[in-house]
């Protein structure tokens, strides 16, 4: 009996006692639950955006040339695009509000073809709040590395050097190694042909060859619109000129026009031996 | 006559007997209507357990009080140890108010709809003081109850404590063990994360299954309240959760424990003669009274009880919290909670209709019927070889199919998905997420080379992950390899992608299954949710 009281005291003692550490270090632990939760929002959102928007906005955010802007981009951060339309709100508002709501309507100034699409449920999109939010942690997560690279456009070519829009052009002899990395690069034409399906898959699947067969091929194809007479021609035409040839099932006007200007002949090479090693 | 009087007696105290003793009076008064029945004088003799004066007034509360009217006045000397009953019924009472007592707290800051459910968990995790140890120690409670629910009705089958003139009270006991089991499945919904959805998916398909097919769809439909768990079946839990089962719960165990009073707690079986009931008859000689010695008792159980569910919950037990219900996205492996895992095996054993419906029911209505049929009249144990082997056989077989509800039976998977899934499981964090973060360097490995990898955080995941490659196994296939590859992602943040890659031996091609996952610098998986 003496025993269980003092036990008993001793452990309502320890009860209180616990009870005031655990409330001294409410305030950390609530502040550091907040921050792990923010980091994992970073992480969802990362995933979100490589599944749906890369197509449009480019590996890294980077940006497509006349496909989708860059979000990863200075000017989206220091104010200047939001002060150039007037918008009031912090750079968060802004890009939740855009996400949620899409853009039905294409901005001033800009001939994007295709419209951003709307993403919040709110707006009959497909995702919840705590994704556009963790679409929007995401984006201000380049803010460091955005502002640091400054006013240089992530994308945009080397003009002058362009290699215009003769398909019968001579090439050079092209390494297929340096055009695959071309490819991954900031011309961003892997985010359509290869980690997306905004345009035509490269590679060999189901059952339909690979690029390099296809291009074989397609210009004896009956609905053929080109002018190519054979498989490089014919390769050159859909980078330089790809409206020239729509593939059946893609929509024209999706895969940017300006190649021309942003490639130079050796790149082209490059490319097209690289595509030629994707049978 | 005047039309309003008012006497304060106290003032003609005061003046009779000075201010002192008038007070002192009073006092005592106070506490006498408090206790209902003893004065300061007499709570302090039973504090110090002096021997009661005669008549005993510490009986007076048990008649006039009206919680202590439901306590016995005193118990059989041989009832006052931990044998035979382990407390294990008391301990369910002191689970149940424990679970209504932090359940409360946490009704106060959540919203059973799917809009704001997750956000809500969020919420009392970051922002609400004592938000997370309430919840860890909802969580806790409600695991050890069902435990010492099963525990106790395990002893009071043991010391045949079922038998005549027990019945009801172990059918009533049964419809708490039902409620137990309902509260903990309709509880595991409403953070709506991936582990609570698709767990508790799984039970519903139950009762979809329920023959004929009409009866299963609308069943299918009440539960869930839609075809799928949306917002109707997320306020359907909840309701039954917070309301309808409390209730439930709280009527059968006021007749459960009148009945347990009534007949009195069953002795030792070995201290009585086979077939006679002394329970309720104590010789004064072997008499424990409540008061001081078991009200003492129970007042250092919950002393204890509290201090180890604060210490327990706040540094080692955190309830999980994955990411966001999605009933598009089906985890690899969807494991119940481990007090419904013997469920989940029955279910993999063939038809959901016999396994899932059939037999539980079967199982339902044989235990509750258990005591009307099993009427042998001796509890000793000696008497008893085959009921006790038959529990024995019964809980040997609730162990096995509790391991054959884990992914380590009978689930055929993609060895691929399996090989990620190990590193990366969707219900839980795993390996790779709680691993530093800074040893995570950039790079390409291939999971065979895991020995030379740079660091120790990098060696260990690689090594787990070559072990699933090895034992990969898959129709057609060989030439299984493992690959992780680590990049530098944004500031703070890594993409680490795994790939499998294989050789189809059939065409010769390549196959590869790519899983990515992006890991933040803070994202601090360690700390439990
Ligand atoms: C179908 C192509 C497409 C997809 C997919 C797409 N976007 Fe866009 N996005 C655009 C276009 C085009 C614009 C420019 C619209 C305009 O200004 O009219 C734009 C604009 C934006 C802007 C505003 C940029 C600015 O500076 O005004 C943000 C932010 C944005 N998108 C985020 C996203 C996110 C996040 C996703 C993925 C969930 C996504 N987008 C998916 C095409 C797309
Ligand atoms: C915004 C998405 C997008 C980008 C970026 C893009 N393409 Fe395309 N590409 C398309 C679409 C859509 C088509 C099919 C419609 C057409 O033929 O014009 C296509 C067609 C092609 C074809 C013809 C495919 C076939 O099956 O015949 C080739 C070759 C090609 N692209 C190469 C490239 C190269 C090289 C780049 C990078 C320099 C690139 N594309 C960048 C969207 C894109
Ligand atoms: C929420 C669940 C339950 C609560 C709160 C509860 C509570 C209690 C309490 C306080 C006692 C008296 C103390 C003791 O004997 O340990 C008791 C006795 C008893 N309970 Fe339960 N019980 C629960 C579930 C069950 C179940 C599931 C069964 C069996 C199916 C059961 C069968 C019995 C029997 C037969 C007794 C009498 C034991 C005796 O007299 O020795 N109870 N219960």
């Amino acid at each position: 009996m003496k025993l269980t009281v003092v036990l008993g005291t001793l452990s309502f003692f320890v009860l209180v006692i616990a009870i005031v550490f655990i409330a001294a270090n409410e305030q950390d632990r609530m502040e550091s639950f907040t921050q792990s939760y923010q980091s994992r929002q970073i992480e969802t959102g990362a995933a979100l955006f490589e599944n749906n928007c890369i197509i449009c906005h480019g590996p890294q955010g980077r940006g497509i040339d006349s496909v989708g802007p860059a979000i990863n981009a200075a000017d989206l951060f220091n104010g200047e695009r939001l002060g150039s339309f007037g918008f009031s709100g912090t750079v968060e508002n802004y890009l939740r509000g855009v996400i949620s709501a899409g853009r039905p309507v294409p901005s001033e100034g800009t001939d994007f073809p295709e419209r951003m699409p709307t993403w919040g449920m709110d707006n009959g999109g497909p995702m919840r709040d705590d994704q556009i939010n963790a679409l929007v942690e995401f984006i201000m997560n380049w803010e460091e590395v955005a502002l640091a690279r400054g006013e240089d456009k992530p994308d945009g070519g080397t003009p002058g050097e362009g290699v215009g829009t003769d398909i019968t052009i001579a090439l050079p002899a092209g390494d297929p190694e340096v055009g695959e990395e071309l490819i991954a690069g900031t011309l961003a034409c892997a985010a359509c042909h290869v980690l997306g399906p905004a345009g035509p898959a490269w590679a060999a699947e189901a059952g339909i060859p690979g690029i390099a067969t296809r291009a074989e091929s397609r210009t004896s194809q009956d609905d053929y619109t080109g002018e190519a007479s054979d498989a490089v021609q014919y390769l050159i035409e859909s980078i330089l000129l790809s409206d020239a040839y729509v593939v059946d099932g893609y929509l024209s006007g999706i895969m940017p026009a300006n190649y021309s200007q942003r490639l130079n002949v050796q790149e082209l090479a490059d490319i097209i031996a690289y595509l030629q090693s994707l049978p | 006559m005047p039309i309003f009087e008012v006497h304060l007696p106290l003032l003609d105290e005061i003046k009779t007997k000075g201010l002192k003793l008038a007070l002192q009076g009073m006092a005592d008064n106070a506490v006498e209507r408090l206790t209902s029945g003893l004065g300061i004088s007499e709570v302090r003799a039973v504090m110090r357990d002096d021997p009661p004066p005669r008549p005993n007034p510490r009986l007076k509360p048990h008649a006039e009080g009206f919680w202590l009217h439901m306590r016995p006045t005193y118990y059989n000397n041989l009832l006052d140890g931990i044998y035979p009953s382990f407390l294990l019924g008391w301990l369910s009472t002191f689970f149940f108010t424990f679970e209504i007592i932090t359940g409360i707290f946490l009704m106060v800051y959540y919203t059973p709809s799917p809009l704001v459910a997750y956000d809500n968990m969020l919420n009392i995790l970051s922002n609400v003081p004592f938000g997370r140890l309430m919840r860890d120690m909802h969580k806790l409670g409600a695991e050890l109850m069902v435990a010492i629910v099963a525990l106790h009705m395990l002893r009071t089958f043991l010391t045949g404590s079922y038998k005549k003139p027990r019945q009801f009270t172990w059918a009533t006991g049964l419809i708490l063990l039902l409620v137990t089991a309902l509260l903990s499945f309709s509880g595991y919904l409403l953070p709506w994360d991936q582990l609570s959805l698709w767990a508790v998916t799984i039970g519903a398909s139950m009762a979809e299954a329920a023959p004929p097919e009409i009866v299963g769809k609308t069943l299918n439909l009440i539960v869930r309240g839609a075809p799928e768990f949306g917002a109707g079946g997320l306020l359907r839990f909840y309701l039954l959760h917070v309301i309808f089962l409390p209730l439930v719960g709280l009527l059968a165990f006021g007749v459960h424990y009148y009945k347990v009073i009534l007949h009195g707690h069953s002795l030792p079986p070995e201290a009585e003669e086979v077939g006679v009931d002394t329970a309720r008859k104590v010789p004064i000689k072997v008499r424990t009274y409540f008061m001081p010695r078991i009200l003492t008792r129970e007042l250092f159980w919950v002393a204890i009880l509290l201090a180890i569910m604060v210490l327990w919950s706040a540094y080692l037990f955190h309830a999980p919290l994955e990411p966001h219900a999605e009933s598009l996205i089906t985890p690899l492996h969807i494991i119940s909670p481990w007090y419904f895992l013997w469920l989940q095996g029955m279910l993999k054993l063939g038809d959901k209709v016999i396994w899932g419906v059939i037999l539980p029911t079967i199982l339902i209505g044989g235990l509750l019927f258990l005591p009307y049929i099993e009427v042998g009249p001796s509890r000793r144990y000696g008497h008893r070889r085959i009921g006790l082997s038959a529990a024995m056989l019964f809980v040997a077989g609730i162990i096995i199919l509790s391991f054959m509800g884990t992914p380590f039976y009978g689930v055929d998977t993609s060895p691929e998905q399996e090989a990620v899934a190990v590193l990366v499981p969707e219900t839980e964090p795993g390996p790779l997420r709680l691993s530093d973060w800074d040893e995570l360097e950039t790079g390409v490995y291939e999971s065979a080379a895991w020995n030379i990898a740079p660091n120790r955080t990098l060696r260990d995941l690689l090594h787990t992950f070559n072990e699933e490659i090895e034992i990969a196994e898959y129709g057609g296939r060989t030439g299984w390899e493992g690959v992780m590859v680590i990049e530098d992602w944004q500031p703070g943040l890594k993409k680490i992608t795994l790939r499998v890659l294989w050789i189809d031996q059939a065409t010769g091609d390549p196959g590869e299954f790519n899983n990515s996952t992006y890991l933040h610098q803070n994202s601090d998986y360690g700390q439990g949710e």
